[in-house]
C-alpha cells in the first residue's frame, strides 16, 4: 500500500471531476426518482428530492398495461440476431482486408463511411417498400437486416484495427501445418480476436436495442413490438403519465447498462486498440 | 437515428499498401480476399444501396401520395429557392460547429482530468460513459420532463441558485431552444469523444512530461507543446467524425422540440421529415436528403484526406 | 432490377431464415379476413376498454373477419399510415386527416356501399357532417366520434377570485374582466396554445369563429387570416392575452397536454378545450371532480359556432377486402358503441339521432356540450394542405406573434400569403 497524498491540483481535479459526473448522472438521477413517485406527488412545486412515499407503483402499473416482458423478449430477438449478423459479416470483412492485398480497398472502406452518413429518414420508404414486397414486414428479419447494415460499417473498421494487430505469421504457421484458410480463419484468429468481437458485438447489441423509427415502421403486430415501440405508445397526446414513461425508461435503458457495466473493459480496450493502431 | 452507433467511430482505415506491399500473400490465394469481402459487400449494396437509389429517383419525381410525375431536377430547384432550406442549413451548420466545438473541448478537457486519476478509473469510465449507453430518444424524453416550464426541476435549480430570475420556458424562445439543444447533444456527444482522446493521451510517453517538468515548462507549456502536438490527429479525426454524425442527428430534435420554435431548430434532417411527413411532399423531401448527403459527403472526403496524410507521416 | 434485388435479398433471408421463422409464423396460415385498424386513439387508456369490448362483439358476430389493432403514438400515426400507404400495405380500416389522405390517393371512395345502405340509416347524419367526410364529391369516410369545444372553468378558482360560477363569461370583455380576477401570483386566468401540433390552431380557430372571422374564403382558394377583419381582431385579443401576463408561460412549448396539466393542478383557472379534457382533469386530479363548469366559448356574435373535430373511418385505397372493411364500419357507427365512446372515453357521437338516448340525455355534461356543438364548423378543413398548415405554417405563424406581439398583424398576412401560395402550388 502506498500512502495516498492529496496535493492542491488533485483536490481540484476531483472537484471538476465530481462536478461534470453530477452534470451527466444527474438526469438518470431525476429519471429513477420521478419514476418511484406517486402520481400527485410529480407535479409537486418545489420538486422532492427523495420522495417519502416511494414505491414501484409505476413499475406495477407498466408492467400491467403493456406486455413489457414480450417487448423485451422481441428487442432481445432482434438484438443478438443483429449481432451475429454483423459481427459474422465485419469479422469475415477485416481477415479479408488485413490478409489479402484486395484492389479497390480503399474505395471499399469510403463506400463503407459512405452508409454510414445516409440520413435514416431517406430510406425508411424505399426499406419498407422492399421489405413488404419481399413479405418481410412484421418479422425478426427485417429489423435484423437494418440494424446488422447500421452496425456493419463501423464493425468492419474497429475488427480491420484489431486484426491487424494480429501478427501475420500466425496465418502462415497455420498454414504451413496444413490448415485451410477458413479453418485458419476460424480455429486460430477468431479467438485471438475475441475481445474485439465482443467489443463490436456490444456496440451493435446497443444500437440494435436502441433503434425506434425503423421498428416503428416495420412492425405492426402488438406482438411483434420491440421495447422501444412499446414505450413510445405509453405517450398519448391525451394522457401522459410521467412516473410511468420514467419508469418505462427505466425498463428500457437497464438491460443495455447491465450489459455495458460487464463488458465494457473490452469496449474500451478495443476502441483504444484501434485508435492507436489506425 | 442511430447516433449511438455513429459516434463510435474511429479512425481505423486500412493502409493496405504498408503491409501489402512487403507481404503480398500467397499468389495462389489472392483473390481469396474478394471472397472474404463479399458477403459483406453484398448485404449492405442490397440493405442500403437499393433503398438509396430508389430514394434518389424519388428525388427526380414530384409526387403527391401514390401519384407521381417524373420532374427531373425540380425539386432541387423548389428545395434551393425555398427559405426554410436555408434556414435549416444555417441552423445545421450552427448546431454542428457548436456541439463538435463543445464536445471536443470538454470532452478533452475530462479526458485530461481523467488521465491522471488513478483510483476508480474504471467505474468514472462507465459513469462517464452513460449518456452514450441510452437511445437519444429516451435521454431527449428524460430532457424533456427536466425542462418542463412549470414543473421541470431545472427552472427550480437554477432559481435557487439565483441563475435565472424567473423560470424560463427552454424550449420556447428561439435562442433559448437552439441552445437547450446543444446542451443535450452536447450531454450526449461529449462522453464518446472523451473515450477517444483518453485513448490518444495515453500514447503520449510520460517521459516526454518528465523531462518538460524537468526543464521547468508550465503545465500550459506542457499542454501546448506535447499534449496538443501528440493528440492532434486524434483530435481531428475525432472531430471529423463527430461532424458527420451531428449534422445528421434528429431524435433529440424530435423529441424535443419538432424543429420549433419558428424553425430555430429545424435542422436538415428535421426540415427533411417534415417536408416528407407533414407537408407530404416526399419528392422535395428526397432532395433535401440527397442535398444533405453531399454535405456529409464533402465532410467524409476532407476526413479520408486527413487520415490518408497522417498514414503517409506514419508510414515514413 | 427488381428481381435481381429480390434474390438478393432473399439470399440473405435464407441465410437467416432461422431467425425469421418465429415471426413468420404470426402471419401464415390466417383463414378468416384479417382487418388491421389503426387510428391514433386506440393507445388512449381511456378508449381501451370501449374498443376491446367492440372488436370482440364484433368477432363474435363476425365469425369470419378477424380485427387486428395497429397501436401507434399519436405523433407517429401519420407517418406509420404513410409508409405502409407507399407500399401499398395500409390497415385496411383507417382513421387519418381524411382529404390530405383522399387527395394522396391513400383513401377508397365509399360512395356505392355508402347508397347501398337504406336511407334511415344514412339519415342518422347531418348533410354537413357528411360533407366533411367528401372530397371532390366521392365519400372517403363514415364519420364516427367528434369532439366539441367549449370554456372549461375550475369553479373553486372562480369563486375564490369572487367571482359567480354560475353566470361564467358571454362576451370578451365579460371573459377579459375574469381573467384579471383569475390572475394572481402563480396563477394564470387561462393558456394560450402555441405548441408544435395542431392543437394550437384548434383553439385559435374557436377565437376566430367566436368573432364571427372566417379562416379562407367561400371556395376555400384563398386565406384569410389577416384579410378578414373579423379573423385579425380575434387573433389579436386572443393572443394579446398573453401580453397582458392573464395567460400561463411559455405559451410556445404549451399543447393540449401542458395545458390539462396545468388545469389539472390549480395554476389556470380556465381552459379552451373538447370534451375528453374533462376526464383528463378528473383524472389527473380528482379533487375537480364536480368542481367543472362548462360554457359555450365567450363570442361577439350572437349564437357564434364552435369548432367541432371529426373523426372517420375510412377504407385504404388497396385494401383487399372492402366488403369486409365496410362491415366493420357500420359495426362501428352503431348507437350503441357511440353511446360507449362517450359514456366511457369522452368521445362525442356525431350521428344526431342520438341526443335523445336516455344515457345521453341522463348526462348532463354529454347535454351541456352536444348542445354547444349544435352550431359547429367542422374540423379538420377539407383541404389537402390543412395538416400540413395546422401543424406547421398556423403554429410558426402564432409562435411569431406571441415571440414579438408587435408583429400580430404583419405575421398573420404573411401567413395568409403563404397558404395562397401553397394553395396554387397543389
Amino acid at each position: 500500500m502506498t500512502r495516498v497524498t492529496l496535493t492542491p491540483a488533485d483536490i481540484l481535479r476531483w472537484a471538476l471531476i465530481l462536478a461534470a459526473l453530477a452534470v451527466t448522472l444527474f438526469p438518470f438521477y431525476w429519471m429513477v426518482n420521478t419514476s418511484l413517485k406517486p402520481g400527485p406527488e410529480v407535479f409537486q412545486s418545489p420538486p422532492t428530492f427523495f420522495s417519502a412515499n416511494w414505491s414501484f407503483d409505476a413499475y406495477r402499473v407498466v408492467f400491467e398495461t403493456r406486455p413489457i416482458g414480450r417487448y423485451l423478449l422481441n428487442s432481445l430477438i432482434v438484438s443478438v440476431g443483429a449481432t451475429a449478423l454483423s459481427v459474422v459479416l465485419s469479422a469475415l470483412a477485416a481477415y479479408g482486408f488485413t490478409r489479402f492485398f484486395v484492389r479497390g480497398a480503399a474505395a471499399f472502406v469510403l463506400f463503407l463511411l459512405f452508409t454510414k452518413m445516409l440520413p435514416e429518414t431517406l430510406l425508411i420508404i424505399p426499406y419498407f417498400q422492399i421489405m413488404a414486397s419481399l413479405g418481410l414486414v412484421d418479422t425478426y428479419l427485417a429489423l435484423i437486416l437494418a440494424y446488422s447494415s447500421f452496425a456493419l460499417p463501423f464493425s468492419v473498421w474497429m475488427l480491420i484495427g484489431f486484426f491487424r494487430t494480429i501478427p501475420r505469421d500466425i496465418d502462415e504457421a497455420a498454414i504451413i501445418d496444413g490448415a485451410s484458410r477458413l479453418q485458419t480463419f476460424f480455429k486460430v484468429i477468431l479467438p485471438l480476436a475475441r475481445p474485439g468481437l465482443v467489443a463490436v458485438a456490444l456496440f451493435t447489441f446497443i444500437i440494435a436495442w436502441n433503434s425506434y423509427v425503423w421498428a416503428l415502421v416495420l412492425t405492426t403486430d402488438a406482438n411483434m413490438f420491440v421495447v422501444s415501440v412499446g414505450i413510445a405508445n405509453l405517450v398519448g397526446e391525451y394522457r401522459v403519465q410521467w412516473n410511468e414513461l420514467m419508469a418505462a425508461s427505466v425498463i428500457a435503458a437497464l438491460p443495455v447498462m447491465i450489459l455495458y457495466g460487464f463488458l465494457n473493459r473490452h469496449l474500451v480496450s478495443a476502441i483504444t486498440a484501434g485508435a492507436v493502431k489506425a | 437515428m442511430t447516433v449511438v452507433s455513429d459516434s463510435l467511430s474511429r479512425p481505423a482505415l486500412p493502409q493496405r499498401r504498408r503491409g501489402q506491399a512487403t507481404r503480398p500473400g500467397l499468389e495462389s490465394e489472392r483473390w481469396h480476399g474478394y471472397l472474404f469481402i463479399a458477403p459483406a459487400f453484398i448485404f449492405l449494396c442490397a440493405v442500403i444501396v437499393v433503398p438509396l437509389v430508389k430514394a434518389f429517383w424519388t428525388s427526380l419525381e414530384r409526387t403527391r401520395g401514390l401519384n407521381t410525375i417524373f420532374v427531373g431536377f425540380d425539386n432541387y430547384a423548389r428545395v434551393l429557392e425555398s427559405e426554410a432550406f436555408w434556414n435549416s442549413l444555417r441552423v445545421s451548420l450552427s448546431f454542428t460547429a457548436l456541439c463538435v466545438a463543445m464536445h471536443v473541448a470538454i470532452g478533452l478537457g475530462l479526458a485530461m482530468l481523467l488521465n491522471r486519476v488513478v483510483h476508480a478509473r474504471a467505474v468514472l469510465r462507465v459513469a462517464f460513459l452513460t449518456p452514450w449507453m441510452v437511445a437519444p430518444a429516451i435521454g431527449s424524453t428524460v430532457w424533456l420532463w427536466l425542462l418542463e416550464p412549470q414543473f421541470g426541476v431545472v427552472n427550480y435549480l437554477f432559481s435557487a441558485v439565483g441563475l435565472i430570475d424567473s423560470y424560463k420556458a427552454w424550449l420556447g424562445e428561439p435562442s433559448l431552444a437552439f441552445g437547450s439543444i446543444v446542451a443535450v447533444d452536447v450531454w450526449r456527444g461529449v462522453p464518446f469523444v472523451m473515450l477517444l482522446l483518453l485513448a490518444g493521451l495515453q500514447t503520449i510517453p510520460v517521459e516526454q512530461y518528465e523531462a518538460a517538468g524537468i526543464d521547468g515548462a508550465s503545465p500550459l507549456q506542457q499542454f501546448r507543446y506535447i499534449t496538443l502536438p501528440n493528440l492532434k490527429y486524434f483530435i481531428v479525426v475525432a472531430s471529423t467524425l463527430d461532424i458527420i454524425n451531428t449534422i445528421r442527428m434528429f431524435d433529440i430534435i424530435a423529441v424535443m422540440t419538432g424543429g420549433g420554435p419558428i424553425g430555430a431548430t429545424e435542422v436538415l434532417p428535421a426540415l427533411l421529415y417534415n417536408t416528407a411527413f407533414r407537408a407530404n411532399h416526399f419528392g422535395e423531401a428526397a432532395a433535401i436528403g440527397v442535398l444533405l448527403l453531399i454535405l456529409v459527403l464533402a465532410f467524409s472526403v476532407l476526413y479520408v484526406g486527413l487520415t490518408r496524410t497522417h498514414a503517409q507521416e506514419g508510414s515514413r | 432490377m427488381k428481381s435481381t434485388r429480390s434474390t438478393l435479398l432473399s439470399g440473405i433471408a435464407g441465410g437467416l431464415a432461422l431467425m425469421g421463422a418465429a415471426g413468420a409464423t404470426a402471419q401464415t396460415a390466417d383463414k378468416p379476413i384479417v382487418l388491421q385498424w389503426q387510428t391514433a386513439n386506440l393507445t388512449e387508456k381511456q378508449f381501451e376498454p370501449v374498443w376491446k369490448e367492440m372488436v370482440a362483439a364484433f368477432e363474435a358476430a363476425n365469425p369470419g373477419i378477424k380485427i387486428e389493432p395497429v397501436l401507434v403514438a399519436r405523433k407517429d400515426h401519420w407517418t406509420k399510415f404513410v409508409t405502409a400507404s407507399q407500399a401499398r400495405r395500409a390497415p385496411c380500416l383507417v382513421s387519418v386527416d381524411l382529404t390530405t389522405a383522399a387527395y394522396n390517393g391513400y383513401l377508397m371512395a365509399l360512395d356505392s356501399y355508402w347508397n347501398a345502405e337504406p336511407e334511415a340509416w344514412r339519415k342518422a347524419w347531418s348533410d354537413e357532417v357528411m360533407k366533411a367526410a367528401r372530397w371532390q364529391g366521392k365519400l372517403y369516410g363514415v364519420p364516427i366520434w367528434g369532439g366539441i369545444y367549449a370554456e372549461i372553468y375550475n369553479k373553486d378558482l372562480v369563486t375564490a377570485a369572487g367571482l359567480d360560477p354560475a353566470k361564467p363569461p358571454v362576451s370578451w370583455a365579460d371573459y377579459m374582466t375574469w381573467a384579471k380576477a383569475l390572475t394572481k401570483d402563480g396563477q394564470w386566468a387561462t393558456a394560450i396554445l402555441g405548441g408544435k401540433t395542431d392543437t394550437t390552431t384548434r383553439v385559435l380557430l374557436t377565437w376566430i369563429y367566436s368573432n364571427g372571422g372566417e379562416v379562407f374564403n367561400a371556395d376555400m382558394t384563398e386565406a384569410t387570416f389577416a384579410k378578414n377583419p373579423k379573423s385579425l381582431e380575434a387573433i389579436k385579443a386572443y393572443l394579446g392575452m398573453a401580453k397582458d401576463g392573464f395567460a400561463a408561460p411559455a405559451p410556445t412549448t404549451t399543447n393540449y397536454l401542458e395545458q390539462t396539466v396545468m388545469f389539472a393542478q390549480n395554476k389556470i383557472a380556465t381552459m379552451r378545450n373538447a370534451n375528453w379534457a374533462i376526464a383528463k382533469a378528473e383524472e389527473d386530479n380528482p379533487a375537480l371532480k364536480g368542481k367543472l363548469i362548462v360554457a359555450p366559448a365567450p363570442h361577439q356574435i350572437p349564437n357564434a359556432p364552435t369548432l367541432k373535430t371529426m373523426t372517420s373511418t375510412s377504407i385504404a385505397a388497396d385494401c383487399p377486402n372492402p366488403e369486409a372493411a365496410w362491415k366493420f364500419i357500420k359495426f362501428e357507427a352503431d348507437a350503441k358503441w357511440s353511446i360507449k365512446r362517450a359514456k366511457v372515453a369522452n368521445w362525442m357521437p356525431i350521428r344526431s339521432d342520438l341526443a335523445n338516448e336516455p344515457e345521453i340525455k341522463s348526462d348532463p355534461m354529454l347535454l351541456t356540450f352536444l348542445k354547444i356543438g349544435e352550431n359547429a364548423k367542422p374540423y379538420p378543413l377539407p383541404l389537402p394542405i390543412w395538416a400540413d398548415i395546422a401543424a406547421g405554417d398556423i403554429v410558426d405563424a402564432v409562435q411569431k406573434a406571441l415571440l414579438a406581439p408587435d408583429t400580430v398583424e404583419t405575421v398573420f398576412k404573411d401567413l395568409d400569403a403563404k397558404i395562397n401560395r401553397k394553395l396554387k402550388d397543389q
